[in-house]
Order: C-alpha cells, then sequence, then structure tokens
C-alpha cells in the first residue's frame, strides 16, 4: 500500500470527485486544445505559404513611402542608384545563399523564329519593331533560376565563371526556341541590335543603325515541371501564356553582353537624336540599371536580412521580399491566431485557478486522512506525490480526451470564422518582381489552413495542460506540507 | 527504559503571559509494562502524549527513546520505525477496508516486514479480533469498538515496542472498553510492549501495571 497504489486506490475509491475534477479539465482542456490547434494550424500556414513565396528579395523604391511625399518634396530629391558595390556588400551578407543582378535587353532577329505556343488559338499583334528575344545578363555563372528550380538545364552546361568576367558571346536558350529553330548546343545563332528613332511625321520606327549579336549555344533549358503546373493552375490564362512565351524566348548571356549592347544602343540612339543628346550633355550617362535578385538561406531570415540591409540602402529604397505578401493577405489568419493566443492564455489561467481551486477544496475534505499518513511517518513528499499522482492521473485522461475534442471544436469553429472572413471582399496588392513569386491569393492561404492531428500539436498541448496542471496544485501542495497532524487528529 | 521525559516544559503564550501545559515534567517506560496517564479535560495529558509520540515538540526538556533523543532520531523516522499511535477518534482512512488500513503503516515504516504483508495484516486483524469478512469491509461499515480494534492493529502493524493510546475506550461501551484493556495488557505481558495509555477513567488506571496522575501540568504517581 505505497503512495501510488493509495494515489491509484484515492481514484477509484472517491469516483464522484474524480468525475468532477475530470469533468473540470475536461472543458477547461477542450479550451486549450481548442487555441492550441488554432495556433499550430496559422503557424503552419505561415510556414506553408512563406516556404512556397520562396526566399527571394530585391532592392527597390519604396512607392508607398514615394507617394508619401508631398510635391515639393519630390522635386527636391535627388534618387540615388543603387550601385553595383551596395549590391555586392548586400550579397556577402551570411543570411544570403546566392545572389545576382542583371539587366536585360530586348534583341530581334531575321534568322531566327521566335517560339509561339501552336495550341493556342490566342492571336496578339505586336506593334512596332520586332524584340522578340529577351537577352538576360547573368553574374551568377551557375544561373539561379535554374538552381531555384523555375527551370532545369536539358542539355549541355552553365556558364563558367571565366565566361561571365570576360562576356563570352555564350547563350543558353529555351529547348523549344532550339526546336523550333533546328539549333542544338554547339550551334551559333545571330540576333540583331537594331537601333530605332520615333519618327513623328509618319509615327513609324526608323531603323538608324544594327548590329549582328552572334552567340553560341553552350545549353538548352526546360522550364520546370512545378511552374507550368502552376501556371496552368492560375486563373490569368492570357497572362501566362505570354509570361510563358516570353520565357521560351529568353536568352540567358554573361550579363556583360547585355551591357555592350545596350550601351552600343543607347550611344547609337544619342547620334540619331540630337536633342536628346544636348540634353543629356553634362549628365551621367549611366545606363546600368540592376535589378539584383537575393536569395536567402531560410524564409526566416527575411526580418533579419531586411533590418540589415535597410540601414545600408540609400533614401526612399527598401527590400521586397516575396514574404511580404503574405503580411497582405494572411490578415483573417493573423487575426485568429491572435484571438487563438489570447484565448490558450485567459483558458491557462482559468485552469490553474479553476482547479487549483477544486483539489485544494477536495484536499481540504481529506484533512484528516492526509493528518494520518503524517502521523503514521509518511514523508510528505511522498503524501504530495500520492496527490499529484491522483490529479495528474485524472488530469492526462482529461486531456487526452479534449485533446481530440478540442481539436474537432478547433475545426469547426475556425471553419466558421474562415466563412465569415470569406465573404468580406478583400482586394490586395500585387507587384511583380523578376524571381519572386507573387500570384498568392488569400484563398491560397485559406487553403492552406489545416487544422490536424500532428505530433507537434499532441506534443504540445500534452506539455501545456500537464505543466497548466502541474501549476495549479502548487497551492494544494503547499497546504500539505503546511499541515499539522497533532491539530488535526488530537 | 524505553522512552523517558525529562524536564518537559510546554506552554501557551497568552500576551506577556505563559500559561504552562507541561511544567518540569519528567516520567519514564520500561518494557512490558501497561501504563496509564490519568488526568481530567486540560490536565494536559494530551499534550503529554503528543510530545511522547512526536506529533509535538515540547518548548524545552526532551524525550529520549532507548536512550536516543527523538529530535536526533526525527520526528517523522520515530514515528514511522518506533512507535504505534491509537486515538480516541480511531483516525482510520474512511475509503480503505480495515485490511488496507493496517497496509498503509506497513509500506511506510523501514522496519524489517515480512514480505506477505496482506497475510500479516489479516492476521494482526485476526489477533486482535477482526475475522477476514470483516477485515475486507470499509471501516465505516464495522462498529465503534471494531474500529478501534482495527486502530490497534494498524499501531502494530510495524512491528514497534512503543504503544502509545489517547483515550482509546472514550467512545466505546463498558463491554468493548474491558476488551480493548486485555488486548494493551496481552501486549504487554505476553509481546513485552510498552504501553502508555492516557485516559480519564479510574477504572483503566486500575488495571495498568503503573500509573501517573497528571494536574495542573505537574505529574504525580497514582496509588
Amino acid at each position: 500500500m505505497n503512495f501510488i497504489k493509495r494515489g491509484f486506490l484515492g481514484i477509484t475509491r472517491k469516483k464522484g470527485k474524480s468525475l468532477i475534477l475530470l469533468a473540470v479539465i475536461f472543458i477547461l482542456g477542450n479550451l486549450i486544445s481548442g487555441a492550441i490547434s488554432i495556433q499550430q494550424a496559422t503557424g503552419n500556414v505561415e510556414s506553408t505559404i512563406k516556404e512556397r513565396l520562396g526566399t527571394a528579395a530585391t532592392i527597390d523604391i519604396d512607392y508607398d513611402e514615394w507617394d508619401a511625399m508631398s510635391e515639393s518634396e519630390l522635386e527636391s530629391l535627388e534618387m540615388e542608384e543603387i550601385s553595383v558595390d551596395l549590391i555586392k556588400q548586400i550579397g556577402e551578407l551570411s543570411y544570403v545563399k546566392y545572389y545576382d543582378y542583371s539587366m536585360s535587353t530586348w534583341l530581334g532577329s531575321e534568322s531566327v523564329e521566335s517560339y509561339h505556343d501552336e495550341e493556342s488559338d490566342v492571336d496578339y499583334i505586336v506593334e512596332g519593331p520586332s524584340t522578340d528575344f529577351r537577352l538576360k545578363g547573368i553574374n551568377y555563372a551557375p544561373v539561379i533560376d535554374f538552381e531555384e528550380g523555375k527551370a532545369e538545364l536539358a542539355d549541355g552546361r552553365v556558364f563558367t565563371d571565366d565566361e561571365i568576367e570576360k562576356g563570352t558571346s555564350v547563350a543558353i536558350i529555351s529547348q523549344k526556341l532550339a526546336d523550333e529553330n533546328n539549333l542544338n548546343v554547339g550551334d551559333t545563332f545571330t540576333l540583331a541590335n537594331d537601333v530605332y528613332t520615333y519618327d513623328e511625321e509618319t509615327g513609324e520606327d526608323d531603323i538608324v543603325n544594327s548590329r549582328d549579336v552572334v552567340l553560341e549555344i553552350i545549353g538548352l533549358f526546360e522550364p520546370s515541371e512545378a511552374k507550368k503546373e502552376t501556371d496552368e493552375n492560375s486563373d490569368s490564362g492570357m497572362m501566362i501564356l505570354t509570361d510563358d512565351m516570353d520565357y521560351h524566348n529568353t536568352v540567358y548571356v554573361p550579363n556583360e553582353i547585355v551591357i555592350d549592347e545596350t550601351q552600343f544602343n543607347w550611344e547609337e540612339y544619342l547620334k540619331a537624336d540630337e536633342e536628346l543628346a544636348e540634353m543629356m550633355e553634362g549628365e551621367d550617362e549611366s545606363f546600368e540599371y540592376y535589378e539584383p535578385i537575393y536569395y536567402l538561406n531560410n524564409p526566416e531570415d527575411i526580418e533579419a536580412f531586411t533590418e540589415e540591409v535597410k540601414p545600408l540602402l540609400p533614401e526612399l529604397y527598401s527590400v521586397i521580399s516575396a514574404s511580404d505578401q503574405y503580411d497582405n493577405i494572411a490578415g483573417p489568419i493573423e487575426s485568429m491566431s491572435k484571438l487563438a493566443k489570447y484565448v490558450l492564455i485567459v483558458a491557462v489561467i482559468a485552469t490553474v485557478l479553476i482547479t487549483g481551486l477544486v483539489v485544494l477544496l477536495f484536499l481540504r475534505d481529506r484533512k484528516r486522512e492526509l493528518g494520518i499518513y503524517l502521523s503514521l511517518g509518511e514523508k510528505r513528499s511522498r503524501v504530495v506525490g500520492q496527490i499529484l499522482i491522483e490529479v495528474m492521473v485524472v488530469a492526462v485522461i482529461g486531456i487526452t480526451l479534449s485533446l481530440f475534442s478540442g481539436n474537432l471544436l478547433a475545426q469547426q469553429v475556425s471553419d466558421t470564422m474562415m466563412k465569415a472572413d470569406d465573404n468580406q471582399d478583400e482586394y490586395f496588392e500585387e507587384y511583380y518582381y523578376e524571381g519572386i513569386n507573387t500570384d498568392l491569393t488569400a484563398e491560397d492561404v485559406m487553403d492552406s489552413y489545416e487544422v490536424t492531428l500532428n505530433s507537434s500539436y499532441v506534443l504540445g498541448f500534452y506539455g501545456v495542460g500537464l505543466v497548466t496542471i502541474l501549476i495549479s496544485t502548487i497551492i494544494p501542495l503547499i497546504y500539505i506540507v503546511r499541515l499539522n497532524p497533532k491539530k488535526i487528529l488530537m | 527504559m524505553i522512552l523517558e521525559a525529562k524536564d518537559l516544559n510546554y506552554y501557551y503564550q497568552d500576551g506577556e503571559q505563559r500559561r504552562y501545559i507541561l511544567k518540569d515534567t519528567s516520567i519514564s517506560f520500561e518494557k512490558g509494562k501497561f501504563y496509564t496517564i490519568l488526568g481530567q479535560s486540560g490536565s494536559g495529558k494530551t499534550t503529554l502524549l503528543s510530545l511522547l509520540s512526536a506529533l509535538d515538540s515540547p518548548h524545552s526538556g526532551e524525550v529520549l527513546f532507548n536512550g536516543d533523543d527523538i529530535k536526533k532520531i526525527g520526528y517523522e523516522k520515530y514515528r514511522r520505525n518506533n512507535v504505534g499511535i491509537i486515538f480516541q477518534s480511531y483516525n482510520l482512512i474512511p475509503t480503505f477496508t480495515a485490511v488496507e488500513n493496517v497496509l498503509v503503516p506497513m509500506s511506510i515504516t523501514e522496519n524489517e516486514i515480512p514480505e506477505d504483508t496482506k497475510t500479516v495484516a489479516y492476521n494482526l486483524l485476526d489477533y486482535i479480533g477482526i475475522v477476514k469478512n470483516k477485515a475486507d469491509r470499509l471501516v465505516n461499515r464495522l462498529s465503534g469498538g471494531e474500529q478501534q480494534r482495527v486502530a490497534i492493529a494498524r499501531a502494530l502493524a510495524t512491528n514497534v515496542e512503543l504503544i502509545l493510546a489517547d483515550e482509546p475506550t472514550g467512545n466505546l461501551d463498558e463491554e468493548m472498553e474491558q476488551e480493548i484493556i486485555e488486548i494493551f495488557k496481552k501486549l504487554a505481558h505476553e509481546h513485552g510492549k510498552c504501553v502508555i495509555v492516557v485516559t480519564h477513567s479510574n477504572e483503566i488506571a486500575l488495571q495498568s501495571d503503573q500509573a501517573f496522575r497528571l494536574r495542573k501540568g505537574v505529574l504525580t504517581s497514582y496509588e
């Protein structure tokens, strides 16, 4: 009849009291369980969505801040460009996995046919000179788009550091573009860098100069399956169709080539347009404009990265990251998470107080019994142990029951709340940055919300539940420690 | 000498005045004898018993068990291994059966107890007059006399040499009182225990081997 056995006998011989305690723990357990379920589900949404949004970040003008500026402020504003040195400095931060900064230019060609989706019945007319091919400059030799799974190399190889540095005339084109023109790795093809001016009288563009850009194909790429699937599931079909075609007509080249071609085009344009040349005289003739893209090691690093980068940036610039969009979309989830947090705090406090009070009342009824144990020389720690066993065994049963029912309750409650939020029209700001996935809707967020019964929830709930019950027995245990057997029994 | 109290003082502080319950009280007890301490209500006899049983501690003086100060032995340990206490109101655990009540101190004591504790408990109860079918009943379904027998069996369960009883027959009729007294005599004379009973009954005092009278905190021999 040691204290453990006495504890179990205490539960079975006092069924009424055990059932009351069980009911109290079960009811309060449902609140805690429900709150933890919702918190976990909202936490999962955040990590899932942020995972899906990826770790990409870029630097750009903060248009909210820009819009907030008065006219006089805008007039006196001298915008600074983001320098290559700053881009590299940010790229060296420990949060960054890899980064690139590139320029793009659009070229045409007489010898190469651009890729068109033949299955598509969408006709679109391009006015003005044909510039079907996007020359995308690369400074990161393994090509970030391939590293990030946007596309994969179907044949050939990526660039070497030497080719990037020297601006060797090599290119990676899409498999479809190659098939369209019977091109293979090792072949060369020619694009045309045409310089046009706009004739205001005729309303037409006139070619003023042109030069050939001859590139050797070193690799062929194929957009990845994941990207295709995302595109197919998207609602904005036309937009995606154009995007898809643009991507197939993208030509990856070392960034130096893009700089050369842009410089040639710009200089020749200025020669043709004397008026503009006069205006530009004395001005900084920088035509280099880079859009940096950084990929971080973890989605959680975004905040720390932003904080570290912000002081380095010129006025009006800010870090734009994929996860920014989450903050715009996740309003209902965030409010539910907050509500669940408050419910959890209140439920834990209520459990501590109510369970503590119930146990204390029960112990007062058993004062004589406890006095008997002490008069027989039982150690107070064992008497405490006996009471803990009695409370904890009932608590484990109550918590286990509420583990399931609380989870079920959380599902019902969150479904109702989701529906209520869904009925409200919400508009989200959308923006487009190369490499940053923003085709995310509030529906995606809602879809990824799922109250599940997983191991982290089970462990979390048992942890919170049992610690709460343990805390709630502290007051009753103090009561036992202070008991005087003589006063009770004699 | 199994138990000895030396110069015990116990008082209540009433403002600046001390109200003595026991004043320089000394007494000693031997094994194999049945003692009674006689006194009226408020005479301090229960206080004396609580000090002898280590349920309370004196303001000054000492209680020696086999020559060792019980404070040094440790009050809890002394109660666990050296003394069996019987109360007027039995103080049994109502949700346990008679045999379970006897088993409780067996799991608490550090004294050597035979492995088959349940058989020992049944035998003890049987020896005291509680047969097996009554031993398996919840104690609140037993009569007062039977409950006090269970309390005596519980006091004996840890195989101690010292039994202290506070008005053990206070709630019993005369016939039952005599049966309990016979048990105490048997324990002292046949089993060599030292039995100390605190009572207000002259009848019991007359049947003990040695009786003391406690009046206003002062102990005298009762002839």
